[in-house]
This record gives structure tokens, C-alpha cells and sequence, in this order.
């Protein structure tokens, strides 16, 4: 087989001998991990408000189309501003299903 | 063997790897077995055929529990946590972007380091890496810390099929479906986000991440706009994937014909660009007349960033610890040999990543390396080179040997996984790879030129334009001769 020097055979041990530990420290620590729960992010996060929103951020909630996009805009320049998410159900074309598929997506400042 | 223990024990210990990848081995079995090894190996210390026994089965056993270990995912990794049933509800994760992000016309995406995530309303400790995709051209970068909200997938059959054509895989089907399915767990990538369009991205920060990959990173940004500043698209594009590794310039006829002729490995950043980089940072360190130990020492970081700028692929970590241990072997006034340092990078990889043993890149490094190391100076001497008296007949000769050696060593690799076998390569070969040199030293030279003299860099530019003109023209030409390259049965 191979010849090696009594200092490489040292060397060799050691760095195998530190190998296998880590491997097994590092093995244990994953096996017996369990997630750690935290505080929860904000629940807001990810919502689009409703008196900031473009018509490109509108577009991108799922149910909303063109016209119904131009309607949120109309409306909200009719009135100002949104005071809370359930004036949706005022716009023409949002029904009370609908209402209740789009307003996990939106929010009101 | 004898003269190159390590390249044994290399061997030995990516057998461990591969038959762990096979047998489902439990860990604790095997680990007291490998500590029954280690202390076998220990007694026999002064006994060399019980010592060297004993040894081989240690490192046979720490390659199988390498390959355990990194297969085991903890319980808070961002896998865990990906539902097999559909949900409505998106998932939100916190995190960093780990590489340098992807941006097309229509979509964008990278690699994002998972720290936190919200699942059943509650904020969890999360871990390991996920491949993200955002519609539309985003202005991101590494290191960027995001909150990202959208749905999360296990690698699944669509997203292979769109991603595994993207990715140019050859070989059809099912495949090349389960192949980018493997490719992305040998990357550690176990899951894939789309993130939610319209507000998916809330940005928390941008001080996360390696600060030398973050420096690499921007250095590349700032070559790639020269470069597409300087020199026509396809020509940038070339460049850009020779110089910085960025393939996705490149067009796809260009690629296929470089394919053909087996010079791809030109396109991407390997060890022969290592070696470029390294040689002109010799060379101007040379100039300079800095003394030969601070030349390594300078040279290294340099190579280090290089490594770090090109994405660090397997190539190019590898040639960038070979070049290390070279120049260490230099440092001290070793005598520096080939098989050790292929086989301290081989080890280095695989210590890290167990999993990279099974990555093409990977196999067709090291493979054309040592098939350079080992055949090369046997069909040298058995052709009797070094008595030919021309000097440029036997030049030519020695390249071409190089170039059937590393063909001969990688043929089955590229039969089996490309399915093409080229005829033309070692030709190819020995007129594409001096053209491939120029090409990369213009564009180093343009890049730092630029910086200078804009007036002066536009011969540089020029020059570039006409040898990549070159590169086409003999690729064409070769592609076409008869019998140039063949596809195999079983070719998609």
C-alpha cells in the first residue's frame, strides 16, 4: 500500500479523529433540533393598502381585473380616501364572496 | 499509490460517499464502527500494512458519514416546513439573498439563505437555502435581507421542465427532469419560493452576507458594464461568460456549436481561466519586481476573489485550491506534486459539500485533470515526443497530447451525459483553446485598460471583437467536417 512518515501518520490521526468528531457533533445537533417558535411577524406584512395602492399593485391581487381596479381608483378619488376595508363591498363588482376572498389581501392606513 | 497516499485516501473516501448515496446506512452504527476504526488505527500506529488497513476503512466510513450528515436536515429547515397539501395561505420568510441574483425580462431569480419563517401564525427559527423566483426585473443584490412572501414548492415537475430547458440540459425526458431535480439537491436546495406578485418583497436591509463576496461581487458588476459598454452584445457576451462565468449571453446556436466540438468548457470558468488570472498577477507582480513569497501571498486573496466573483463552481474552486497548494508548495520550498493537490481540492469540496461528488462539473474537472496528470506523460513516452528535433512540430504535437489525454479521460463522462461523442475535439481543441487564451487576456486587458483610457481600450475592444469573430468562424468550419461530432441513441 503506501508508506507514510511517523509525522504524517500524526497528522493524519489527528485531522480523521477531529473529522469524525465534528461529524458526529454536527449530526446530533441536527437530529435532535426542533423549531423554536418566536414572536410573529406583523400580521400586516404583505398587504397592499388600499389609499397607496397603483393600478399595478391592484392588478396583482388575485380576483381583481381591469375594471374592477378601475373602480377601487374611482372610488377612492370620488371619496378621498378608504376609512376601512369594507367599503370594498360599495364598489360595483365586488360581491359579499368576493368581499370575503379579496380582503386578506388588503389593508387600510 | 505508494508515492501519492493522498490521492488514495481522496479515493478511498469519495468510495465512502458514493456507496452512502446507495445503501441507506444508519449514523450511529456506523459512526461507533468508525470510532472502533480510528481506535484500531491508533494501536497499529507502528505497524504500516495494519495502520494504513485500518486507515483506509476510517476515511472509507468518514465519507459515508460526511454524506449522512449533510443529508440529514435539521428540524427547522425551510424544507420541513413545505406543506404537501396546497394552501392558500402564502408563507412568509425572512432571510438573505446568497448569490448573485438572476435578472431576466420577465422573471428574476436567486438563491435566498432562509432565517425565519411564519408558519400557523407563529415565527419559527428557519435554515438552508431555497431557489426564489419574482415576476418581473427586480433591483436586487447578495446580501440584500428580505422578507419574502409567496408559496413554497418542493422541486416538482413543472418548474423542472421550464428550468431544466432553461438550463440547456441535452438529455430528454424524465431525465432531465429528475436531473435539475438532483442538480438543486447537490446544491442544497431542497425548496422553491414564487414569491407573491405586487408586494412579495419587503426589504429589511442590505448589510447581510460575506463582505469578500459582496467586494467580488461588485468588482464583477463593474467589469461586466465595460465589457457590455465596450463591445457588441454577442461579443460581451462571450467575453462575459469566459471571463466572469456568466453563461446566459451567451446564444444558444453559439453554445450548441462549442458543444459539438467539445470546446464548451471554453464558455465556462474553469481551471484554465484560474490559471490566466494567476499568471497575469504573476506577471505584473513580476514587473514590478515584488520579491517571489510576496507574490504568492498577494496572489492568493486575488485568486480567492476571483474564485469568489465567478460563483465559486466546482472548476474553479478547484482550480483555485490547486493553485493554493501549489503555490504553498512553492512558499515553503516543496517539492509540489499534481496528484496532492488535485487531491487536497477533491477533499476540501467534498468535506464541504459530500453531495458535489455527483455534480457533472464536478466529475469533469477533476476527471480531465487527472487523466491530464496521468496519461498525458505516459503516451508522451510512448509516442517518443521529445525526440522529434523540430521545435514548433513538437509544441504543436505536446498540446495536442494534452488535449487527447483530457478527451480521453472525460469521453465516457460526456457520452453518458450529453450523449454526443466528438471526434473533432482534440482538433478543436488545439486551435480554439490559444484563440480562448487571447480572448481572455483582451478582455482582462480591456476591463483594467478601461478604467485607464477609453480611447486605448477601444483597441482592445476591437481586437476582442475579431478573435470571438474567429472563435465562430473555426468552430463553424469544424462543426461541419464530416463525422465531426456524433449523437448517441437515447439523446432527447
Amino acid at each position: 500500500m503506501f508508506e507514510l512518515t511517523r509525522q504524517e501518520k500524526q497528522v493524519i490521526l489527528f485531522l480523521v479523529a477531529t473529522a469524525l468528531a465534528g461529524i458526529g457533533i454536527d449530526f446530533s445537533v441536527k437530529r435532535f433540533s426542533t423549531a423554536q417558535s418566536m414572536a410573529a411577524f406583523n400580521e400586516n406584512l404583505g398587504k397592499i393598502d388600499l389609499n397607496s395602492a397603483d393600478k399595478d399593485l391592484l392588478l396583482s391581487v388575485s380576483g381583481i381585473g381591469e375594471k374592477l381596479c378601475q373602480r377601487i381608483i374611482s372610488y377612492r378619488q370620488e371619496k378621498g380616501r378608504f376609512l376601512e376595508q369594507a367599503e370594498l363591498k360599495n364598489i360595483k363588482g365586488i360581491t359579499a364572496s368576493k368581499y370575503e376572498k379579496i380582503k386578506g389581501s388588503f389593508i387600510v392606513r | 499509490m505508494k508515492k501519492h497516499p493522498l490521492a488514495w485516501l481522496t479515493f478511498i473516501f469519495s468510495f465512502g460517499i458514493f456507496i452512502a448515496s446507495w445503501i441507506r446506512a444508519p449514523f450511529y452504527p456506523l459512526y461507533f464502527l468508525a470510532i472502533a476504526a480510528l481506535i484500531s488505527t491508533a494501536l497499529f500506529f507502528k505497524r504500516s500494512p495494519c495502520f494504513n488497513l485500518s486507515l483506509s476503512c476510517l476515511v472509507f466510513l468518514l465519507g459515508a458519514l460526511n454524506l449522512i450528515t449533510c443529508d440529514t436536515l435539521p428540524g427547522y429547515h425551510i424544507a420541513k416546513y413545505v406543506n404537501y397539501y396546497r394552501s392558500d395561505t402564502p408563507y412568509i420568510i425572512k432571510g438573505y439573498i446568497n448569490n448573485q441574483p438572476q435578472a431576466g425580462s420577465s422573471r428574476s431569480s436567486f438563491i435566498f439563505k432562509a432565517e425565519e419563517i411564519q408558519a400557523a401564525n407563529l415565527r419559527k427559527k428557519a435554515c438552508g437555502n431555497m431557489l426564489v423566483y419574482v415576476k418581473g426585473k427586480q433591483n436586487l443584490s447578495y446580501a440584500d435581507e428580505l422578507i419574502l412572501i409567496g408559496n413554497l414548492y418542493r422541486p416538482f415537475t413543472p418548474l423542472e421542465k421550464s428550468a431544466s430547458l432553461q438550463k440547456g440540459f441535452l438529455t430528454g425526458g424524465n431525465k432531465a427532469l429528475k436531473s435539475y431535480r438532483n442538480y438543486l439537491y447537490n446544491q442544497g436546495i431542497y425548496a422553491v419560493m414564487y414569491v407573491k406578485p405586487g408586494c412579495g418583497i419587503v426589504r429589511v436591509g442590505r448589510n447581510r452576507g460575506f463582505a469578500l463576496k459582496k467586494l467580488a461581487l461588485g468588482l464583477k458588476k463593474k467589469i461586466e458594464n465595460i465589457i457590455f459598454k465596450q463591445v457588441s452584445y454577442l461579443c460581451a457576451g462571450v467575453l462575459d461568460a469566459m471571463l466572469l462565468g456568466e453563461k446566459r449571453y451567451v446564444p444558444a446556436y453559439i453554445n450548441k456549436l462549442m458543444l459539438q466540438t467539445g470546446t464548451v468548457h471554453i464558455l465556462v470558468v474553469s481551471g484554465f481561466n484560474v490559471g490566466i488570472v494567476a499568471f497575469i498577477v504573476f506577471l505584473i507582480l513580476k514587473i514590478l519586481r515584488v520579491p517571489r513569497k510576496a507574490r504568492i501571498i498577494i496572489s492568493l486573496p486575488l485568486l480567492a476573489l476571483y474564485c469568489l466573483a465567478t460563483g465559486a463552481s466546482n472548476p474553479v474552486l478547484r482550480a483555485t485550491l490547486m493553485a493554493a497548494v501549489l503555490s504553498l508548495a512553492y512558499f515553503f520550498r516543496r517539492e509540489p506534486d499534481m496528484y496532492h493537490s488535485l487531491a487536497i481540492a477533491a477533499l476540501v469540496i467534498l468535506s464541504l459539500s459530500p453531495r458535489q461528488l455527483f455534480d457533472i462539473g464536478f466529475q469533469l474537472s477533476f476527471v480531465s485533470v487527472l487523466s491530464i496528470v496521468y496519461l498525458y506523460p505516459k503516451i508522451k513516452t510512448l509516442t517518443r515526443l521529445d525526440g522529434l528535433k523540430i521545435r514548433w512540430i513538437r509544441l504543436i504535437l505536446d498540446n495536442c497530447l494534452v488535449s487527447l489525454s483530457a478527451w480521453l479521460g472525460t469521453l465516457g463522462f460526456i457520452a453518458y451525459y450529453f450523449k454526443i461523442f466528438s471526434p473533432v475535439t482534440v482538433l478543436a481543441n488545439l486551435l480554439i483553446v490559444p484563440l480562448a487564451t487571447l480572448i481572455t487576456l483582451c478582455g482582462f486587458a480591456l476591463a483594467f485598460i478601461s478604467l485607464l483610457s477609453q480611447p486605448l481600450a477601444q483597441f482592445f475592444a476591437a481586437a476582442a471583437e475579431l478573435l470571438v469573430a474567429l472563435l465562430f468562424l473555426i468552430n463553424t468550419f469544424l462543426a461541419k467536417l464530416p463525422f465531426a461530432c456524433i449523437y448517441l441513441a437515447g439523446r432527447g
